[in-house]
């Protein structure tokens, strides 16, 4: 197989993420420096609610995988594990336990409050209660049910969630003296929207051949739709980003030359060893479709919030029935003519890893799409077989070749 | 106290009485959690029966890092569909709430998934579980073509009442420093409460004379942990010089130590039951479990706590930590077994569980 030719793949506009993000922590900490409150919170948790009480959302599970991808995440997960933590534990627990435990100096501020939403996992609860042990920081644990049909996002599943969002105001009205202004969260939700509006627009131009953004630009530019929703930066970031991917189209531009076959991923990206897109791209195979890029988005209605918030979080990719969970892949089988499955079988994201054999069943039977499987971790290098898994591939692509 | 040979056979072959169900033409439900409330099954004429992981290897459709139990759970499902009318996943824990997606591709059988808010502390999980339990009451009506009401509904709450308090007054025989009945018989008992109908093992309970108990060890120890089927775990315990006096189990006292109250609106009434229960280790709040695991100890007089983790359970290997730093400030000693099965690794098991004890004796 002839290696395609060296150049740069990664879009001009996702070279600034490194920037945004350091300026978002930054930010952070000044604000914690000017004694507002600071939250941490698991991903699928209504930031919009809490920037609208002037309360600053930190990801602990984005700063596991910013550790991750940056090489410095070991110290974390080893600090974990002495005090007992098993390294059979997600790794972003790990690595933020890890943090606290080993002084809560760095990056993440310490948090005021502890904020989860118990919907991509069951971890979740585990990990925030693991944090407000050890922290003793006060600790809101919601709850947002499996969605199971989509009438769920409707009937007595949505007021319940609607009714734990307004318990979350109650207690940071409570705790930090700041009043939900019902105006600021619509200018905020609208924000968010766009956001979404914006970052969908722009994974559908992945239809075309060459597919003008890839695994790596994809995996790097979720970041602002991870805790930055409700935010002008973010809008900002995602129409410069749909600007350049337009323009990509119209030059009839991809990321790859030579396009020789299109994938989805399934599953989290490994931070560690994020050249392994790269890989894939220089066997000339480009990532055009993932459920983990999906999942960020939402549709938002303003006049609406706390409802529109509350079926966001329900939504979010994983907490919805299998069936549902399919048909979204076999619409963007089409949609985007995809080629072949890569799943990552992910050690620390039980939720995901667990039904996803049938769900590659589903794959290749239902679709006749061929995939390959294989199993790591999403941020500890010590669980990666470099070697076996890149031959893995390398005999996947081939088969993709020969048919 | 001897247990009966039919109890003792049972507990060695869970799956034997299916025959006999299938026999007598009794129509059988299948559920994986103490969250399930029994009551609307037997009020709907079905009999329950609580899946184990006993009996199967792990699911080759589950990867190997997920809780065995989980995966062989599945397993038996899958394999034994054929003597059940319906199943009922209940979602704790991530590999329980997984089940479901793949069961919902995998049998044939209808299929309900009870949705257990995690945050068993809120009122508003109440209001959400009573609607949760109106769901499944349907869902049994529907399938089932029955009709469940209050009247079949009080009476099956007598009847499964009547159960807890039977095995919970078994339990409290080793209260206050006793040593009266030994967990492997006593896990017998709630064991075959979950399989057998209950009429015919409350009757059984009732006529076993508890105060000539056979007991082993003399060191007290709490158990820590999930669900345990797998009786050579207690024997092994006090093989080795243990007593375990009380546990947290989700098939030892989490099942029975507390009733459902009268009310004239039954579902309600067991909604807050079974929310109000000491939680699951894979529910909120912790501290809820930890002044549970603290009184257990006082009451029961305990020297020691073992945790006994499946493998990858996520759930109790986070707890541990934290039971662990509880207990150390109290000089309670603590140690974590794990292990993904435990016929198999039974030598380890035992050598680990002897140096606890030893520790703690001296």
């Amino acid at each position: 197989m002839s290696l395609q030719r060296k150049k740069s793949r990664v879009l001009q506009t996702t070279k600034k993420i490194g920037e945004l993000i350091m300026a978002y922590f930054s930010q952070t900490s000044d604000a914690k420096a000017q004694g507002k409150p600071v939250a941490w919170v698991t991903v699928f948790t209504p930031v919009e609610l809490l920037y609208a009480m002037d309360v600053y959302p930190i990801a602990p599970e984005h700063f596991g995988a910013m550790c991750s991808a940056r090489g410095f995440i070991l110290d974390y997960l080893q600090e974990a594990e002495r005090e007992g933590y098993s390294q059979n534990l997600c790794s972003y627990s790990r690595c933020s336990l890890g943090y606290v435990l080993s002084g809560t100096s760095g990056l993440m501020p310490p948090p005021d409050i502890l904020v989860t939403f118990r919907n991509s996992c069951d971890v979740y609860v585990k990990w925030w209660q693991s944090l407000h042990m050890h922290l003793g920081t006060p600790l809101f644990v919601g709850e947002t049910p499996y969605v199971l049909t989509s009438e769920d996002l409707d009937n007595y599943v949505l007021d319940y969630v609607v009714k734990q969002l307004e318990q979350l105001v109650e207690m940071a009205e409570e705790k930090f003296g700041s009043r939900l202004d019902m105006e600021k969260l619509a200018d905020i939700v609208r924000l968010s929207d766009k956001a979404s509006e914006l970052w969908l627009e722009t994974l559908k131009l992945r239809r075309f051949r060459p597919c003008p953004l890839g695994g790596r630009d994809s995996a790097s530019d979720i970041f602002p739709l991870v805790v930055m929703q409700g935010t002008t930066e973010a809008v900002e970031f995602y129409e410069e980003l749909l600007e350049e991917v337009k323009q990509k189209v119209n030059m009839g531009e991809g990321v790859l030359e030579n396009e020789r076959f299109r994938l989805l991923f399934d599953g989290i990206w490994l931070w560690h060893a994020f050249d392994l897109i790269k890989y894939f791209e220089d066997r000339g195979a480009v990532f055009v479709y993932e459920p983990y890029s999906d999942a960020w988005a939402y549709r938002l209605d303003a006049s609406k919030p706390l409802e529109s918030i509350a079926r966001k979080i329900l939504a979010m990719g994983l907490n919805v029935d299998i069936d549902i969970r399919t048909e979204r892949f076999s619409e963007s089988i089409e949609e985007f003519q995809i080629d072949g499955a890569v799943l990552f079988s992910n050690r620390s994201c039980k939720t995901w890893s667990t039904p996803q054999l049938v769900t590659a069943d589903i794959l290749n039977k239902n679709f006749n799409v061929p995939y390959l499987l294989f199993e790591a971790d999403m941020a500890d290098p010590r669980q990666y077989a470099e070697a076996q898994i890149k031959n893995r591939i390398d005999a996947f692509l081939e088969v993709l070749g020969e048919r | 106290m001897k247990i009966p040979i039919g109890i003792r056979d049972l507990c060695e072959n869970p799956t034997e009485i299916l025959n006999r169900y299938e026999d007598s033409g009794v129509k059988v439900i299948g559920f994986t959690c103490s969250y399930v409330p029994e009551e609307l099954i037997i009020s709907a004429g079905l009999q329950p029966y609580r899946i184990t992981n006993i009996g199967a290897n792990t699911s080759a459709l589950t990867p190997s890092f997920v809780c065995p139990f989980a995966s062989a759970t599945l397993e038996n499902i899958i394999k034994h569909e054929d003597f059940f009318s319906g199943f009922i996943v209940a979602h704790t824990c991530d590999p329980m709430w997984r089940l479901y997606d793949i069961l919902k591709k995998k049998i044939g059988k209808p299929l309900f998934l009870l949705r257990v808010p995690h945050n068993t502390d809120n009122e508003l999980s109440l209001d959400f579980f009573r609607m949760e339990l109106m769901r499944f009451k349907k869902f049994l009506e529907k399938n089932f073509e029955t009709r469940i009401d209050h009247s079949a509904l009080f009476s099956s709450i007598e009847l499964c009442n009547e159960s807890r308090d039977l095995l919970k007054s078994i339990y409290v025989l080793n209260s206050g420093g006793e040593y009266k009945i030994n967990a492997f018989d006593r896990f017998h008992l709630v064991l075959a409460s979950m399989w057998m109908p209950k009429p015919e093992i409350n009757t059984q309970i009732k006529a076993l004379n508890f105060n000539n108990g056979e007991t082993y060890g003399d060191v007290r120890l709490h158990l820590n942990g999930t669900a345990i089927y797998d009786l050579v775990l207690l024997k092994t315990i006090e093989e080795s010089g243990g007593f375990a006096a009380s546990d947290d189990l989700c098939t030892g006292s989490r099942y029975f130590w507390s009733n459902v109250e009268k009310s004239e609106d039954p579902i309600s009434a067991l909604s807050n039951r079974y929310l109000k229960r000491t939680p699951c280790p894979s529910h909120a709040p912790l501290e809820q479990r930890l002044e549970y695991i603290n009184f257990m100890i006082e009451e029961f007089k305990v020297q020691g706590v073992l945790t006994f983790a499946e493998g990858f359970c996520d759930p109790i290997l986070y707890d541990s930590v934290h039971i662990r730093n509880m207990l150390a400030k109290k000089g309670i000693p603590t140690m974590v077994i794990d292990y993904e099965n435990p016929a198999q690794e039974i030598g380890r098991i035992k050598t680990r569980v002897e140096a606890f004890i030893e520790s703690i004796s001296g």
